[in-house]
This record gives structure tokens, C-alpha cells and sequence, in this order.
């Protein structure tokens, strides 16, 4: 389903000062699969998602999602892409700290036009199954961390898509709400969703539902 | 020379152009010859972002030409005012040896630009961009044209004399004028206006019979016959005076700036109608091309013949 073929990318600061991100990468990821890359930072594993993501295109090689080249896409296309096929929870949740959990939540639905109700739905989903409706119109920025995520968990899953990025989810999390995280991760995963995770902590490993981890060292997979 | 405030701001605006219009030139030229949207090398996606900055430059070069067309036609309105002679732009066009090889390029440009724009507008609306290599080789092409206009019309403003007096559009535009607009003078008037009612009336029949290389050919003759029975026969209705031929005084106040309606008509309907031959895009765009062409050719017809009817009506008498 999502497959980078001979990937390399490079972030050319300037002449002379050239940094090699991803070197040659090979990699398949099958649909439904929960996939965890691992390594230290700056090895390369954040450049994977956002190519998948199609946030970024690769120096050369490609990348594929369901036959699609998205590598190729226009900024205009890659944008549709990655509205109607990904959801990508970050690090730093990205949500509009001034806007309500309610309205973070249906961003993504806004260029779609929907009617009310089909929002309400779409809503209803999935702030009962992250278990925030509670807090529906709450201002993002009273909240404590763990519900934040949950927002962004949310906001990632509302339109419903086939894929979940998450970059780093649990780094400004503590104990307990990263393993709560990881329970959601449990149940994405029953939903069949393919999952890529980018992380280096230690609690996502040897977990039994997942399929593969990928071990990313200075822009290369390790095997 | 001369320097108005109209033509300091055409020249700063041609600077910027020029300016622009070299880097364009130059990744157009790289782009041309280095694309294979097949690639997935380093130098297709370099070329990829390339072709996105150039064509956001070019397009916003002729989206400012286009409409900046009638800004001239004004500007040489105005320019008129203080050249000896000259009772409108016809005078100033007439003033040196570039007035009308300007203006014939000008008319050229406009409706390459508004081409390519509509050629890149269409190459954004696909995921493979299938036009991107022949919309940068007609900017190639239509780079040297636009470089032509500019320094033609920096040449020109830089010829006129004011001191040296100009005919006006009366001697220009009569079929006793020695130039080659009064051979038009020589065509009877009831061929041409069978000829431009008859080029309408074919406009109309292939819009219904879909045939849209006919449909532009038509369309592409509609231009020549239109501005030759403008001059030679409703130029006159509209100024009421069977001798005034001018097709540059109709755009002054006097006429209610109805020129500037008459030119944008001609222009919008006849350029859609030669876009439906040129440009493969989906039936349904080119469906609404078709509808756009028909619709602002038949308002053009409606209008000339307004003043022809009007003037019937209020004296009893064809002029």
C-alpha cells in the first residue's frame, strides 16, 4: 500500500552545508499494518512521515500510496491527498490554542463543505471514542496535556483515513498518559487503519500488536 | 520623447517586466528541455519546483499585460491632448514609424498571453500536468514577442516629437487616405456586412453543431471582419457622422467610453471561441467555453447593431 522506492533526501542549507536525511531508503508497508520506526533523533524517521504524508517531496526516488505517485503530486493534489487519506498527530499536537475542542476537532471537514449534521456526526464519533466529548467546548489551551493529545488524536481521525501518522506522540507525555496513548493505538489498529509511528521511546516496543519495527539510523534502514 | 505620467508608469511597469520576464525565460528554457514527468530524479523534482515559481511569475507578468492593454489605448488617448493634430489615439499611433506595428503586436500578445493563461490554468486542474512543457515552450516562443512589445513601445514614446504635427483619425481613417486602412474603404458595404452578419450567423450554427476547429476558424475571422466593418460602417452609426471612420475616438468620453465595451466584447468572445480549437480540455470546459464565445460575440453583434437601429429609429434614415 505505501511503498518509498530508493528515497533519498537532502536539505541543502546552503552550498556547502548539505545534510543527507534519508539515504537511499527502501520500504513497504502493508495496508493495515502498525508500523513503529525507530531511532534516535535526527536518524531520519520524521522525513519518512512526512514524505508519506506527502508534507515534503523526496531529493529523488518515489513514493507510492495505493498506485498513487505522491512524490509527483503538486502542492494543490498533495494537499487533497493528505485530506482525504491521512491523519497525522504531531508532537507538538498543532492546535489552534484559541479555538475550542469542537472546532479543532472539525477543521480538517471544513474544505469539504459538509452539512451540519454529517459534522455533528463525524463529531460524535470520534470525541466519544477518544473520550473527550466531555470537554466538546472547552478552549484547547485550558487543557491539561494528555487531553490535548486526545484532541489531536481526534482531529487526525475525524474525516476517517486509511492512514495515521504520529511523529513522536508521546514525547511531552508522562507515563500514564503514554500508555493510555498506547491503548488508542490498540484500537486504531482494530479499526484496520495503517499506522507509522516515529518514535524512541522504549514503551512502544515489543508491543504484541504491532507488526514491524524499522530501525532508522543516519538516514538508512537498518535490517 | 514623451513623458506623462501614463507612459512613466507603462515604462516602470515594462522594467519590472523585463526584469521578471528574463528569469522566467531562462528556467522556461531549463525546464523545456529537462522535463520528463516520468522522472524521479533529483533534477525533475528540482525542475517541478521550478516550473511552479516560473509559472506563478509568468502568470502574474499577464495577468497585469492583459487588462494593461486598454491602459495604453488610453494612455495614447490622453498622449493625443498635447500632440498637434492629433484629435485622438489614432493620431498618436500615427505619429511615428512604430504606432501600428506596435499596436498589430500588441493585439497579437494579448491574445497569446491570455492563451497561455488559460493553457496553465488548465495545467494546474491535472495531477500530471500534461501541459507543462508546451505551456513553457510558448512562453519561449512568446518571451521574444513580449521583449519585441516592450522595446517597440519604449521606442515609440521615445519618437514622438511633440513639436511636429500629426494627421488626425479624419485624414487617417477615409477612403481618400493614402495608407493601407483605405483599401478597406474600397470593399462594398453590403458585402461586408454580409460577410460580418453571415461570420456571426456560422458562429451561432457551430456552436450547435460542435464542430470546434470551425468554431475557431470562424472566430479567428469574426476579429478581421469585425474591426473592418467597425471602421468602415458602424463606426459611423456610433458617431452619427457618415464621414467619421475613427476606431480609437469611440473610447473617449464624448462616446461614453463605449469603445473600451466594444474592444472587451470582440475580445472575450472571438479569444474563447479560438480557445474551443487550440486547448483539448473536458467537454465540460469546453462547453463553457463554447457558451462564453457565443454569448460576448452575440452581445458585440447586439450592440453594434443598437446604434444602427437607434439611429433609424430617432431620423428615419440609414446614414
Amino acid at each position: 500500500m505505501i511503498e518509498l522506492k530508493n528515497i533519498i533526501k537532502r536539505y541543502e542549507l546552503n552550498k556547502n552545508d548539505i545534510v543527507t536525511a534519508l539515504d537511499d531508503i527502501n520500504l513497504k508497508i502493508k495496508e493495515g499494518e502498525l508500523v513503529v520506526l525507530k531511532g534516535a533523533s535526527g536518524s531520519g524517521k520524521s522525513t519518512i512521515l512526512s514524505l508519506i504524508a506527502a508534507l515534503s517531496k523526496p531529493t529523488s526516488g518515489e513514493v507510492v500510496v495505493d498506485e498513487k505517485k505522491i512524490s509527483k503530486l503538486p502542492d494543490n493534489f498533495a494537499s487533497v491527498y493528505r485530506r482525504d487519506n491521512i491523519g497525522f498527530i504531531f508532537q507538538k499536537y498543532n492546535l489552534i490554542p484559541t479555538l475550542s475542542v469542537k472546532e479543532n476537532i472539525i477543521l480538517p471537514l471544513v474544505p469539504l463543505n459538509p452539512d451540519a449534521n454529517e459534522v455533528q456526526e463525524k463529531l460524535d464519533k470520534v470525541t466519544k471514542m477518544f473520550n473527550i466529548s466531555h470537554k466538546e467546548d472547552s478552549i484547547v489551551r485550558n487543557l491539561s496535556g494528555g487531553e490535548q493529545q486526545r484532541v489531536a488524536i481526534a482531529r487526525a481521525n475525524v474525516n476517517n483515513p486509511k492512514i495515521v501518522i504520529a511523529d513522536e506522540p508521546t514525547a511531552n507525555l508522562d507515563e500514564k498518559l503514554s500508555l493510555n496513548f498506547i491503548e488508542i493505538l490498540r484500537e486504531l489498529k482494530a479499526l484496520n487503519k495503517t499506522i507509522v509511528i516515529a518514535t524512541h521511546d522504549p514503551l512502544f516496543f515489543d508491543l504484541d500488536f504491532v507488526d514491524r519495527e524499522i530501525q532508522v539510523h543516519n538516514g538508512k534502514i537498518i535490517l | 520623447m514623451i513623458l506623462t505620467p501614463e507612459v512613466l508608469a507603462i515604462m516602470i511597469l515594462n522594467v519590472i517586466f523585463a526584469f521578471f520576464g528574463i528569469i522566467a525565460f531562462v528556467l522556461s528554457v531549463k525546464i523545456f528541455l529537462g522535463w520528463n514527468p516520468d522522472s524521479v530524479s533529483q533534477s525533475q523534482y528540482r525542475l517541478e519546483k521550478q516550473s511552479f515559481l516560473t509559472a506563478t511569475i509568468i502568470k502574474y507578468i499577464f495577468v497585469v499585460k492583459v487588462p494593461l492593454f486598454l491602459f495604453f489605448i488610453f494612455t495614447l488617448d490622453k498622449i493625443s491632448n498635447v500632440l498637434t493634430g492629433a484629435m485622438c489615439a489614432a493620431g498618436v499611433v500615427d505619429a511615428t514609424a512604430y504606432g501600428t506595428n506596435l499596436f498589430i503586436l500588441k493585439i497579437i500578445n494579448l491574445y497569446l498571453f491570455a492563451y497561455w493563461l488559460v493553457l496553465n490554468s488548465e495545467d494546474v486542474k491535472h495531477e500530471n500536468q500534461p501541459y507543462t512543457k508546451m505551456k513553457f515552450g510558448i512562453f519561449i516562443v512568446a518571451f521574444f514577442l513580449f521583449i519585441s512589445e516592450l522595446v517597440v513601445e519604449g521606442v515609440m514614446f521615445n519618437s514622438i516629437d511633440v513639436d511636429k504635427m500629426v494627421s488626425c483619425c479624419g485624414t487617417l481613417y477615409s477612403s481618400s487616405a493614402t495608407s493601407a486602412i483605405s483599401s478597406i474603404f474600397s470593399i462594398d458595404t453590403a458585402v461586408l456586412l454580409s460577410l460580418f452578419y453571415g461570420n456571426f450567423l456560422l458562429i451561432v450554427l457551430l456552436y450547435f453543431l460542435k464542430q470546434r476547429y470551425l468554431f475557431a476558424i470562424s472566430n479567428l475571422f469574426f476579429i478581421i471582419i469585425s474591426i473592418m466593418s467597425l471602421i468602415t460602417f458602424f463606426g459611423t452609426y456610433i458617431y452619427e457622422l457618415p464621414t467619421h471612420h475613427c476606431p480609437f475616438c469611440f473610447l473617449q468620453s464624448d462616446y461614453y467610453y463605449v469603445g473600451y465595451l466594444i474592444y472587451a466584447l470582440l475580445f472575450m468572445g472571438t479569444f474563447y471561441g479560438l480557445i474551443v480549437g487550440i486547448i483539448q480540455v473536458s467537454k465540460e470546459n469546453r462547453d463553457k467555453n463554447y457558451r462564453k464565445s457565443l454569448i460576448f460575440n452575440t452581445l458585440y453583434v447586439i450592440l453594434l447593431s443598437s446604434f444602427v437601429m437607434i439611429y433609424y429609429i430617432k431620423n428615419g434614415v440609414w446614414l
